[in-house]
């Protein structure tokens, strides 16, 4: 029997990324959506740059990570997501470098077979990413840049 | 033995963007030892380290006071995360949370 037409091979490295340029939502839904025909929910979560932070005015943003330990930590985000919900594919995507008001920053996309595992594992993930994903957020501002270390 | 820490964020800002310092320990061999010999030879760092609740990564693994430090190893001074880790934050560099 061959294999359903959907279902398209990934490069495990595509579905953890850290990047500098820009991507589109729909590609990354794609890539997440062609790992299965068994996926009957798509979730996401798409983090952007607002313009004000702590009653400040916000110009730009700039991301500075951790190479090697920022990839590592994203992968062991998805697997454990994988192991300990009822999910079928997970993809972690965050931006670095220089980033405008009102760009993407971040992207989390689940697949599921059914939209509650899909919506759980997703808040999840983007809790998660946030509180162990060695990434700063440097902030620049009327009173000059600031690093961020202290955000919801 | 001397090691090479890499800096991020408001650490690597504070030394004028160098991303990275070589340290020389002179007693202990541990992350404590570290800490100190930080703290003696660049005051500002140290200075961050006594205010922020630090995390001192080797080979990407958080560390604690008592990991042990080889000359190969790859060690980090992790500020804050800008996306809040507030249950890593409660802890210092002194005792920073396992995961």
């Amino acid at each position: 029997m061959s294999m359903p037409r959907s279902v398209v091979e990934v490069d495990d490295a595509m579905l953890v990324r850290l990047q500098r340029e820009d991507f589109s939502i729909d590609e990354e839904i794609a890539r997440v959506r062609g790992r299965s025909s068994r996926i009957g929910g798509i979730a996401t979560f798409l983090g952007t740059a607002r313009d004000r932070s702590d009653e400040r005015d916000v110009s730009s943003l700039v991301f500075d990570y951790y190479e090697g330990m920022a990839q590592k930590t994203l992968r062991d985000i998805r697997s454990r997501a994988l192991r300990e919900f009822d999910v079928i594919e997970v993809l972690l995507l965050h931006r670095y470098g220089e980033i405008a008001v009102g760009d993407n920053i971040v992207l989390v996309v689940v697949g599921a077979m059914h939209r509650a595992d899909a919506f759980r594992a997703c808040r999840w993930c983007i809790d998660e990413l946030k509180q162990i994903t060695p990434i700063w957020k440097c902030e620049h501002t009327p009173d000059g840049a600031v690093w961020v270390e202290q955000h919801p | 033995m001397t090691v090479t820490v890499k800096l991020f964020g408001a650490m690597k800002a504070q030394l004028g963007n160098v991303s990275e310092l070589n340290v020389r320990l002179e007693r202990g061999h541990r992350v404590r030892d570290l800490i100190e010999a930080i703290r003696a030879t660049h005051p500002g760092v140290g200075a961050l380290l006594r205010d922020k609740n630090v995390l001192v990564s080797v080979n990407h693994d958080i560390a604690h006071e008592d990991t042990e430090l080889a000359h190969i190893d790859e060690i980090a001074l992790l500020p804050p995360f800008s996306g809040g880790a507030r249950a890593l934050r409660r802890s210092h560099v002194h005792a920073p949370v396992r995961r």
